[in-house]
């Protein structure tokens, strides 16, 4: 069987060749072995860039949000994991991306590996390249060794609990559907949820102390798509720019009410952040709540759907005014 | 040479949070951080860099400098005194040392900042050597030495079972004789391990320059001719324009100064900016001399590596911690940069 990557780079290079896309957005790999970044592609013989291996992370359909905006008419060829696949879908139904003017290759993923779970082990020692076989990660060190080890324990948390491996949106399917074998999502909620109020306060005021307002977490979320953002917004300043606890705890929670019906749960948010706060769990409360009051729903899986937070139905509940 | 047992730790670290606030990596969710230390702490030593560099001590994030308050036309201001008395900053790494050196050059030069004058005189800066680096360490091109600050007040090397102990500034001299009764003399062979491991840690760091090919030689110069080089519009492209590579980065420096106001009072702040946001550079006019993100980028490269080192005899803005090259989310690689920069110097 012809590996993946061959097959990303053939079909990057022939739709370049043939004229149907003028730009393919799919994975390069930089000098050191986590590197498995964003590459725009252009010119047919550039095709030979890219990869694919278990570092591929960076979610791409977010970048349709830019390119498309700059190129008129163009046509854009785009590598969607199930992750970005969904991302994709929800820029979609937010109205902020042209179906017809992308091409989507759809890649089955069977998760992704976490280099800091491979840190904390000291499995990281002079490695250069990791492989994915099977159940099993191939770690490729300097002088020729391998070592093997289990997949499953150097996973990103979020691509344990992923649903839709497989992409929901394609236009053609790379490579054979992968088994779908989610953990449960919403442990970490209902843990959240059995603190009482003071308790929970405090994780979170805890939690948002640590943060410096890089704005990490909006800027790679595909559902934060606003051309303008509020917290950009100067006149009038909703968000100051002190990192203090109210202003902290103000950013976090609005952005997380912004997404909310709208976040396709791709952990994007928790793996940007460089301190740490568990933002995913913050989304994952609102879509359980969602699933709760309306009925489960899932953003980004059917564009077509009625998404529950901008439909009203006359038995929606009320569940702010009953008591 | 002084050592201090690592069982005495604790001691230590009571006696000098008893003579201000001690600063040194914590451990906490998991993240390592400088933090105020107290009793029970999860002190982390064995951390390579933090998370956030220790300038926030010395340079914080956010910092109200002034109060005022209206009463009718009357106008009163009372300025907030920025030190809050002696602090100690305990475990800082070599790269993390030359990376207030950088901050020092800013803000000590005429005009002095008084804020950070202030606040840079009450500490005392204890470093300590890197016996490990890691794979994105890259300070030996910037000519620092990962096992050895020599701008501390205080060096400090692990060797085991205690930490190797050398002032080496007034205020250093002066720290150490007010623990002495915590520190004893070291052997010559505490000595010969703590040299070992110095060198064992340069020739890491300088052998991963040379496999990498991280070479700032003439980089500097090269930029000047390279405001509208190429490099820059690929390099933008898969940018989020976070603030992550700029907010913990130990050199950068550039901040924004913001009123917090209610009806009659309020008060001024200065905090962190970062030119990878919109934001950054904003005129009041609406017009931004950066208006897309391959301008910041561009910026962020050039400050480092070219503006910084032309005014301040050729000293880099960068020293190498690779925090940037391990938390942007999109790996944009200053080592990379070089490389390239390095590249088309040689190649023309």
């Amino acid at each position: 069987m012809k590996n993946l990557q061959d097959t990303i780079r053939e079909i990057a290079a022939q739709s370049l060749a043939r004229g149907e896309v003028e730009l393919v957005i799919g994975w390069e790999k930089g000098d050191l072995w986590w590197q498995s970044y964003p590459a725009f592609i252009e010119e047919e013989k550039e095709a030979d860039r890219l990869i694919w291996d278990p570092l591929c992370v960076p979610n791409l359909s977010r970048y349709l949000l830019q390119e498309l905006s700059e190129m008129d008419e163009k046509k854009i060829a785009l590598f969607v994991k199930g992750c970005d696949a969904l991302a994709f879908n929800q820029l979609l139904q937010d109205n902020r991306t042209v179906r017809e003017r992308v091409v989507l290759y759809g890649i089955p993923c069977d998760g992704l590996v976490d280099p800091s779970k491979l840190e904390r082990e000291g499995l990281d020692r002079d490695l250069q390249e990791v492989e994915r076989d099977g159940e099993e990660l191939v770690l490729k060190a300097a002088a020729g060794e391998e070592k093997r080890v289990p997949a499953k324990d150097y996973l990103y948390d979020k691509c344990l609990t992923c649903r839709y491996p497989n992409p929901v949106a394609y236009d053609q399917m790379l490579g054979e559907t992968v088994p779908v074998e989610p953990e449960e999502r919403f442990t970490g909620v209902r843990k959240l949820e059995e603190l009482d109020y003071e308790d929970r306060f405090s994780y979170w005021a805890e939690q948002f102390s640590r943060c410096i307002r890089c704005f990490a977490c909006r800027n790679v979320c595909p559902a934060c798509s606003c051309i303008k953002c509020v917290f950009d917004l100067q006149e009038p300043r909703w968000l100051g720019k002190a990192t203090e606890p109210s202003e902290n705890a103000f950013y976090h929670i609005i952005r997380a009410y912004h997404v909310a019906g709208r976040c396709v749960d791709c952990g994007e948010c928790s793996r940007v952040c460089p301190v740490d706060i568990p933002l995913q769990e913050l989304n994952r409360k609102i879509i359980l709540d969602i699933n709760e009051l309306y009925g489960e729903y899932d953003a980004g899986v059917d564009p077509e759907q009625e998404a529950p937070l901008i439909t009203y139905k006359t038995d929606d509940p009320a569940a702010f005014t009953e008591s | 040479m002084k050592k201090v047992q690592k069982e005495k730790l604790e001691d230590l670290f009571e006696r000098l949070a008893g003579d201000g606030v001690l600063y040194l990596p914590l451990e906490e969710d998991g993240v390592v951080n400088f933090a105020p230390w107290k009793k029970g702490a999860r002190v982390n030593l064995e951390a390579l860099n933090t998370v956030l560099p220790p300038k926030r001590a010395i340079f914080p994030q956010t910092e109200t400098y002034m109060r005022f308050e209206t009463d009718g036309k009357k106008l009163q201001i009372e300025q907030v005194e920025p030190v809050e008395g002696n602090y100690f900053l305990f475990g800082v790494r070599p790269c993390d040392m030359a990376g207030i050196k950088v901050l020092d050059k800013v803000f000590l030069d005429e005009p002095e900042d008084d804020i950070y004058s202030r606040r840079r005189q009450a500490g005392t800066i204890l470093s300590l050597g890197c016996n490990d680096p890691h794979v994105s360490c890259f300070c030996s091109a910037f000519d620092l030495e990962p096992g050895f600050a020599p701008d501390a007040d205080v060096a400090l090397w692990d060797v085991g079972e205690v930490l190797l102990w050398k002032p080496l500034s007034e205020k250093g001299e002066k720290l150490t004789s007010s623990v002495e009764d915590l520190l004893e003399d070291a052997s010559a062979e505490e000595e010969r391990a703590a040299e070992e491991q110095r060198n064992s840690a340069a020739a890491t760091v300088a052998a991963a320059a040379r496999e990498h090919g991280w070479n700032v030689e003439g980089v500097e110069e090269a930029l000047q001719d390279m405001f509208e080089a190429e490099l820059w519009d690929k390099l933008y492209r898969r940018c989020l324009g976070c603030g992550i590579c700029t907010y913990i980065c130990p050199t950068c420096h550039c901040f924004d100064v913001e009123d917090f106001g209610k009806w009659q009072e309020g008060e001024r702040f200065r905090c962190w900016d970062s030119c990878m946001f919109e934001e950054f550079t904003l005129h009041a006019s609406g017009e931004n001399p950066r208006p897309t993100q391959k301008e910041r980028v561009r910026q962020r490269f050039m400050h480092k590596l070219c503006y910084y080192p032309s005014n301040f005899e050729g000293l880099y803005a960068c020293v190498g911690c690779g925090r940037c090259v391990r938390q942007c989310p999109v790996s944009i690689d200053i080592t990379q940069v070089i490389k390239e920069v390095g590249g088309v110097k040689s190649g023309s």
